[in-house]
């Protein structure tokens, strides 16, 4: 009996590559879909999970040791800003009590309750008003590793409550939000969808604040003309590759030589043929980009299983339920604004990042590429649509000053060495973060991971 | 059988969604294709053994010249105007290939 429970609870429920599977397979079922097909798309869901983990901690753990040259040189803590990575640490954290694999298992647990709460939020739209489903499974697993990360960092409780806390928690935050965007996203793509993102609360305040600072009629910027060069920008990988190779320069000059040659050395990243500082560094910034790609790759192979089976259930349950897709599905419908978003941003997260150095943070913070750049682009649209490129721009650098100081602050609450940096977690997060702390210290419950 | 690209910027979210569309749109229509999807930057190394590219205007403008056929069209999620767009270039292009 005792052997039967191990084996159920901790090698098949308590393994996220094979609970992800097992999911993965239920839902093609419930699909009425072929039992071969099952079978293929729960494999390459359990090959993406491990994939994703391989990725992950080869990223945590390079990136780990520019954190620690920077500590030792200047004392100061340092957090990478990137919303998968930020998921896994999460999960490390919780590993590194409860057992390996936890963390992971008990978020799969609280995406499945969270997207069944939110089924049920839009089944009762008579009451709770929410029509969206939120169906962007890359950002739910994030979101949802984050929640559970949260939950049981500041409440201590077992699994079965935090996952249920979580869950309720992300739900409410995926439908209400979700919701709001429906009528603007319609004015934008003329199509009955909504964004479904991390940055949803923020292109909330810029539609509606938009139209006072600006004239949509006569600053659109997307019947203005930009140069097409700056269009390379949303190369992924290569702008991903450029804004590390620009933080880890900047890391460079400032913990000097004596950490650059621990950085080298076996202890660190053992690469102590490559001498020549520029080839050093290049190696750097390539290597963290290799390991964020794979991390990418293995969420691509079992996001897009998932998906097939939310979307399926979604339209099988709600029909007339509202889409809440990812947000560069706009993104065709306003090119421009997207490019201005993202310069914009940058400037923002920049000003921020001297705002971090001036004031004597504890906390330094290394920019990631996903966070700029989807936030911006989508802030932009809707700032651009409502108000012109003038409120895009404004409202664009505010909100990467925001992204970076928000951050800071989540980064010290949380104690991570990743965060995730969008637009809604540097603020309503943030808060969230500190109604859990505040309540989690009410009730004098020791701080957890 | 048709090898099909979906592409998109980050290859995560709008790409998902398009190749779960079109899988169900060749399934429907008895095209026999494998469909895979990826981001812009990925695309390039994919090009050469791709029959089909499917993207929104901004991507497509971008890739580089290849024998593959690009297919665009601006809501990459809007299923009636994908249908329509990826049957268009498969009867165009490969007529052999529609059941």
């Amino acid at each position: 009996m005792q052997y039967i429970l191990d084996l159920l609870l901790k090698q098949i429920f308590g393994q996220p590559f094979l609970l992800m599977a097992i999911i993965v397979f239920i839902g093609y079922i419930a699909m009425k879909q072929k039992f071969s097909k099952a079978l293929i798309g729960a494999v390459k869901a359990s090959i993406g999970i491990l994939v994703m983990g391989m990725g992950s901690s080869a990223l945590i753990a390079n990136f780990g040791h520019l954190l620690t040259a920077i500590q030792t040189a200047t004392g100061i803590q340092g957090a990478g800003l990137n919303t998968y990575p930020t998921m896994t640490a999460s999960y490390e954290k919780m590993d590194a009590v409860l057992g390996a694999g936890t963390g992971n298992t008990w978020g799969i647990y609280t995406l499945l309750v969270a997207f069944i709460m939110n089924l049920a939020l839009v089944a009762l739209r008579k009451w709770t008003r929410i029509r969206a489903v939120y169906l962007t499974g890359n950002a739910m697993i994030v979101q949802c590793g984050i929640s559970t990360y949260i939950v049981w960092r500041f409440l201590g409780l077992g699994m079965v409550p935090t996952v249920l806390i979580a869950s309720l928690v992300t739900a409410l935050y995926w439908g209400i939000f979700s919701t709001l965007l429906i009528k603007p996203t319609k004015a934008i793509t003329n199509a009955d969808f909504t964004v479904a993102h991390q940055q949803m609360v923020v292109s909330f305040v810029a539609y509606k604040v938009a139209p006072k600072i600006g004239n949509p009629e006569k600053d659109d910027i997307e019947r203005k003309k930009m140069p097409e060069s700056l269009n390379f920008l949303q190369d992924n990988i290569i702008a991903t590759a450029l804004v590390m190779f620009v933080s880890v320069a900047v890391i460079f000059l400032v913990v000097g030589g004596a950490q650059i040659d621990w950085l080298r050395s076996g202890e660190a990243l053992n690469q102590g043929g490559l001498t020549n500082t520029v080839v050093f560094l290049i190696w750097t910034s390539i290597t963290l980009t290799a390991n964020i790609y794979v991390l990418l790759a293995g969420v691509r192979m079992f996001v897009g299983e998932l998906m097939m089976s939310f979307k399926g259930i979604s339209e099988k349950l709600l029909p007339g339920a509202v889409a809440g897709v990812d947000c560069a599905a706009i993104f065709a419908f306003a090119p421009k604004s997207v490019v201005l978003g993202l310069l914009f941003g940058a400037l923002g997260q920049c000003i921020g990042l001297v705002g971090l150095l001036v004031f004597k943070s504890p906390i330094f913070l290394v920019p990631g590429f996903i966070p700029l750049f989807f936030d911006n682009a989508t802030i932009a649209i809707f700032a651009n649509k409502f108000g012109g490129w003038k409120a895009a721009a404004l409202l664009c650098t505010v909100n990467g000053i925001i992204q970076i100081l928000g951050s800071a602050l989540a980064v010290q609450l949380m104690d991570l060495t990743w965060w995730q940096g969008s637009a809604d977690y540097a603020t309503l997060w943030v808060g969230i973060i500190g109604i859990f702390k505040g309540i989690g210290a009410m009730l004098g419950i020791p701080i957890a991971g | 059988m048709l090898n099909i690209l979906c592409v998109c910027g980050n290859g995560m979210g709008t790409s998902t969604i398009l190749k779960i569309s079109v899988k169900n749109i060749c399934e429907e229509h008895h095209i026999n294709a494998s469909v895979e999807s990826c981001s812009f930057g990925e695309a390039m190394s994919y090009l050469t053994n791709t029959d089909i590219v499917l993207t929104s205007p901004e991507w497509a403008g971008m890739l580089p010249p290849s024998q593959a056929v690009i297919a665009e069209t601006k809501n990459l999620i809007d299923t009636p105007a994908v249908t329509e767009t990826l049957l268009k270039a498969v009867k165009e292009n490969f007529p052999n290939e529609i059941g």
